[in-house]
């Protein structure tokens, strides 16, 4: 009894690194540029598919992942540079930008499901046999998923915390007008924030096919609402908070799939959304005056 | 000849159930601001309602499928428990959903409300079927006899009265006090407030007055295909009905009535006489890919429309996006104490 929990929690971990590393490109996205951006899974089934074609002319998944990120990065980039930008010029507010994206969204993934014949293909990279861990059974490559999560957090916080750049991405976060008074390039981090939230976007594609070991048009379009909840419950612009969420939503997925069914596990995450909103209003009570955009 | 007389009456079915949604849709953002992202789930619970209690117990010949809510309900009660259904959930949905945040959290809430619902139902085939869907839904109007094209143009025209009818009922309603103080909450929704309009009450409002719109149309387009599984609504649906709104022009009816006609109906129709290119399946994606453009390209091009709302004259020169005033619309609610 005991097993079947602790095991359902070591795949919640997993689940929840695939979310937490979405949800940290998706937070700092929305943190600074305050697109609430629905195209996001778009992009990263953008990022899976780039990966399944390097690795199925065999390459090897590692440069998959680097594929992944370089792809993710390229396209978000030149969607924020290109079209959003156009839009907030045009004195679009956010909610009109949030339906901008979402029609984007449409469109990368019929596109997709268009280019892709509407097939799902297989991703068996990286596959090799389960170990034991007590109670716990594992493939190396979730460990490596694992890993990867920790290693882009750890990497994250120390770019926002320890580096000049980092410092200017969270005073452009916290208030766009005074940073620019500051003599800080707000154009330039705005650039920065596209490429790398694109870029862990773009990763996480990759690193979710690889854990679900196939990739179709709607590999994206499915994940993009727990990420979008870990997003939000973390707070806008956080990613300790949103790797946070992701592990609070990630392991309840998890643990109601191991006693209640799979049925509801997906939606048991949700659940945990509708809870906070409920129970913490703050989360998601934004002041009036917050409502500009901040792209150029 | 038939066959087209067939086919238009098949066009008037579904022009005339995307009017109740573009109307139900205009009412809730062109009017009061509330996004409703998940319409299509409460058009669903209409369908899935309507279905249910006119098919009878799921034993004996029914009992491939598997339903609740079972009743083999005479003609008008399947249709309104539909709109009864609509309005109950969306009531429910409202209460946890409607809290006073901004409008893209609010529309991306929605989106996931919507998407769960749809993994449930999709998982859960005890509720309705799972993703087979219900099936042989009787057809209401059967004992009349009718040739089967008389019978199109007969549903075709019981759909127009309910048209007509909710479109004179919303139409009051938006000119009514209750109509302006929506718009008042839409445009100024703090000032609204501390003018002592109840914004939690008026969105809860709203949002069950779409709903029962939405439930009734669920109804009878059920009720005219005899059919309906999760296929039939995913989120890209609600986002069609969106697009035709914005085309068309929100916050006014002809708006609204021009950009059904002209999204989901003409431009979504017309592309079904095009010869089929590539592989099966291949027009069907590029339909939502130019419905994704189209919206986009709306919104750049005429973000007002194609028939634009009429300010009132203290409005007049305000920005497309922009807020206007508030007095023109509480005139007659507070007129008589500054008269």
């Amino acid at each position: 009894m005991l097993g079947t929990l602790v095991s359902a929690i070591a795949f919640g971990i997993v689940l929840a690194s695939v979310i937490a590393i979405a949800a940290m490109g998706f937070t700092i996205q929305f943190g600074l540029t305050n697109v609430l951006n629905l195209s996001y899974g778009g992009i990263m089934t953008i990022g899976g598919f780039a990966a399944y074609l390097v690795t199925s002319h065999g390459l090897s998944a590692w440069y998959g992942l680097g594929v992944g990120a370089v792809a993710g990065a390229i396209v978000t980039l030149l969607v924020g540079r290109g079209i959003f930008t156009m839009y907030a010029r045009r004195g679009a507010r956010v909610f009109e930008m949030m339906m901008v994206t979402l029609g984007l969204g449409l469109v990368i993934d019929y596109g997709l499901q268009a280019l892709s014949r509407n097939n799902v293909y297989e991703f068996t990279v990286l596959q090799s046999a389960p170990f034991r861990l007590g109670p716990i059974i594992l493939t190396p490559i979730q460990v490596i998923i694992i890993g990867i999560g920790l290693a882009l957090f750890a990497g994250l916080e120390a770019l926002l915390r320890l580096t000049r750049i980092g410092k200017a991405l969270r005073a452009m976060a916290a208030d766009p007008a005074l940073a620019r008074a500051c003599g800080i390039r707000t154009r330039q981090i705005i650039v920065l924030t596209w490429l790398l939230s694109g870029a862990l976007c773009g990763l996480a594609g990759v690193v979710y096919i690889i854990n679900s070991q196939s990739v179709g048009y709607t590999t994206g379009e499915l994940f993009l609402p727990l990420v979008i909840a870990a997003a939000i419950l973390g707070g806008a612009g956080s990613p300790a908070g949103a790797v946070l969420a992701s592990l609070l939503m990630g392991v309840v997925t998890q643990v109601v799939a191991a006693y209640g069914g799979s049925l509801y596990s997906t939606a048991a995450g949700f659940g945990v959304l509708v809870i906070v909103l409920l129970s913490r209003p703050s989360a998601v009570l934004t002041k009036q005056a917050n409502e500009e955009l901040t792209l150029a | 000849m038939s066959a087209w007389s067939f086919y238009l009456s098949t066009l008037a079915v579904y022009f005339g159930v995307d009017v109740l949604s573009g109307i139900s849709l205009n009412l809730q953002y062109g009017y009061a601001g509330v996004v409703n992202l998940a319409y299509i789930i409460f058009q669903s619970v209409g369908a899935y309602v309507a279905a249910a209690t006119a098919l009878g117990p799921d034993t004996g010949a029914a009992a491939f499928q598997h339903y609740i809510f079972a009743a083999n309900l005479p003609f008008p009660v399947p249709l309104v428990l539909a709109t009864l259904a609509g309005g109950a959930l969306a009531g429910i949905v409202g209460l946890f959903s409607l809290r006073r945040m901004r409008r893209d959290y609010q529309g991306a809430i929605m989106l996931i409300v919507s998407l769960i619902a749809l993994q449930v139902v999709t998982a859960d085939v005890s509720l309705f079927n799972g993703s087979n869907g219900l099936t042989g839904v009787p057809k209401p109007l059967s004992w009349l006899p009718l040739s089967p094209l008389a019978y199109q143009w007969v549903y075709a025209g019981w759909v127009c009265i309910f048209c007509i009818a909710v479109y004179l009922l919303v139409r009051w309603l938006s000119r009514s006090p209750w109509g302006r103080a929506l718009k008042a909450m839409r445009d100024q929704e703090e000032a609204a407030g501390a003018l002592g309009l109840n914004i939690t009450v008026l969105r809860l409002q709203v949002f069950v007055v779409g709903g029962l719109i939405a439930g009734l149309s669920g109804g009878l387009l059920v009720e005219y295909i005899g059919a309906w599984s999760p296929g039939a609504w995913g989120y890209a649906e609600t986002f069609v009905i969106f697009t035709a709104i914005f085309v068309g022009g929100l916050g006014n009816y002809r708006g609204v009535v021009l950009g059904v006609l002209l999204v989901p109906v003409v431009f979504l129709q017309v592309t079904q006489f095009l010869p089929q290119i590539g592989y099966p399946g291949l027009m069907d994606s590029l339909e939502w890919v130019v419905i994704g453009l189209l919206f986009m390209l709306c919104l750049l091009v005429r973000p007002r429309g194609l028939l634009p709302e009429r300010k009132p004259l203290a409005a007049e020169g305000s920005l497309p996006f922009e807020a206007t005033g508030l007095l023109p619309y509480l005139g007659r609610r507070f007129g008589k104490s500054a008269a």
